[in-house]
């Protein structure tokens, strides 16, 4: 019963990890503007974690540049267990304007297996709201899938 | 032999209520309220009332990591015993002027108890071996020491108020007392101390102008910086459980003896079962208005404090309206 409890809780209760990995803050600001007044994605139970190891959801946007690579996959390491990764706009996804650039190490699936890829430059706060809620039913499946 | 049914009553006490799962439950449910409440101030539609209850349990399952600098057994026993002095702490406190246990000297006892959760949190901060941990704690007992003055004072106002010529220190005094005079708060010589009182909740509790050692924006929430899973989750049920403690040692001071002319009559092995339902319904509506009132109002009004003004502040507002009122009580009023 409380397998049960426990894992319709997390698909309630998902907490953010935001990483930037030499975005152009585009995409920051509309994740931010996705947690103001006037989309208030509080309402599903979203919370921005101040440190990774609070974290269920990585955010990551950005076209990982050389010198967050390390960075980027050591902090997702930090992040206990189910945890979803998810990559907002089209950097960390494909390079985007960046590719081929000496500096830019872009797809993120090269490091880690993204889970939910919010598509755009920079995506709505809207596509962004779906895209974090299909997350976290991700979330809730890797719970269940743990129980087993 | 004698005493199977004293024992069955003080472990139901201890566990149930009005103990352990009294405070967990009622604590959440506050801490439900009170974001609730904040959203609908913001003009956010805000999370469900349940909220804390499902980030509880969700922190149940996650993987509880423990840092290679850690001291293990420290660091994961400092959230239960924050944990457990706050459900011992709900044991004095009464609830429509009944209390499980009852003594002579049952603030001081309080007293002591409320240091315990923040040390705890102190003690697993530190065994962490984070050095955002260091800062934070080094916060903690600045706002440890910050309101510490301001409520022993509070308190003895409370005690040389309702003695006369003694300090009562016992709860069973104090609401006694308030039966036969009114509530408290009505007491103009009072009047300061409730704000003082007030004042000091959101600081033991650490919402937002008083969260500097768990500023989550500058240092990563301080102590609880490398905490994961089950431990993070006590620890988070710790702040809801004092919640409801500091609000009902309020209601206990200032509002009490309000709920004990409830006499339905209707008893169930000996026990009035309703009239106790009823009390502490009563009891956690009070402690949801005075939650709104001292900690919301405030959380949505203001941005966090320096630590240095914090201290500054407490030591300088609180504590005089607490000492206009210790003053006013011994000079007769």
């Amino acid at each position: 019963m409380f397998k049960k409890i426990i894992a319709a809780s997390t698909a309630k209760s998902p907490w953010i990890y935001h990483i930037n990995t030499g975005s152009c803050n585009g995409c920051d600001i509309e994740l931010v503007a996705v947690l103001t007044p006037r989309y208030d994605a509080e309402r599903f139970g979203f919370k921005l974690a101040g440190t990774p190891r609070h974290a269920d959801i990585v955010v990551v946007s950005g076209p990982i540049t050389s010198q967050s690579k390390d960075r980027l996959i050591r902090t997702l390491e930090q992040v206990p267990e189910p945890k979803v990764v998810v990559s907002i706009g089209s950097c960390p996804k494909s390079g985007n304007v960046f590719k081929g650039s000496y500096s830019v190490e872009a797809p993120l699936d090269k490091y880690c297996k993204v889970d939910v890829s919010i598509a755009g430059c920079t995506p709505k706060p809207e596509a962004i709201i779906e895209g974090l809620y299909k997350a976290a039913q991700i979330l809730k499946e890797k719970r269940e899938a743990m129980n087993k | 032999m004698i005493n199977v049914l004293a024992t069955i009553k003080i472990i139901v006490k201890t566990l149930i209520f009005p103990g352990a799962f009294f405070a967990m439950a009622a604590g959440l449910l506050l801490a439900g309220i009170d974001r609730k409440v904040l959203a609908r101030m913001q003009k956010r539609i805000g999370p469900p009332v349940m909220q804390p209850t499902y980030d509880f349990f969700k922190l149940m399952g996650k993987e509880t990591i423990v840092p290679h600098a850690a001291n293990r057994r420290v660091y994961m026993a400092a959230p239960v015993v924050g944990f457990v002095s706050l459900a011992v702490m709900m044991l004095f406190i009464p609830i429509g002027g009944w209390c499980a246990f009852t003594g002579d000297a049952d603030l001081i006892v309080i007293l002591y108890l409320l240091t315990i959760p923040a040390v705890a949190l102190i003690v697993g901060g530190s065994a962490s071996g984070s050095p955002f941990a260091g800062i934070g704690i080094s916060r903690e007992m600045v706002t440890m020491m910050s309101y510490e003055l301001p409520l022993i004072i509070v308190f003895l106002a409370v005690a040389k108020k309702v003695g006369g010529d003694q300090l009562f220190f016992g709860f069973r005094a104090i609401t006694n007392w308030q039966i036969a005079n009114g509530p408290m708060i009505a007491q103009l010589a009072m009047i300061p101390a409730a704000l003082a009182m007030l004042l000091i909740i959101p600081a033991e509790v650490g919402t937002q102008p008083f969260d500097v050692a768990e500023a989550e924006t500058e240092i990563c929430e301080g102590p609880l910086i490398e905490y994961s899973g089950a431990p993070l989750g006590l620890f988070k049920l710790n702040t809801a459980v004092k919640m409801l403690v500091m609000t009902s040692l309020f209601t206990a001071l200032f509002l009490g003896g309000i709920t004990s002319g409830i006499h339905t009559g209707i008893t169930l092995w000996g026990i009035a079962i309703v009239d106790h339902i009823l009390r502490a319904l009563i009891h956690v509506a009070i402690s949801a208005v005075i939650t709104v009132v001292s900690m919301t109002t405030i959380h949505a009004a203001t941005a966090r404090l320096k630590i240095e003004h914090l201290f500054k502040f407490y030591w300088t507002a609180v504590t005089g309206l607490a000492l206009i009122s210790l003053i006013l009580v011994w000079i007769g009023f």
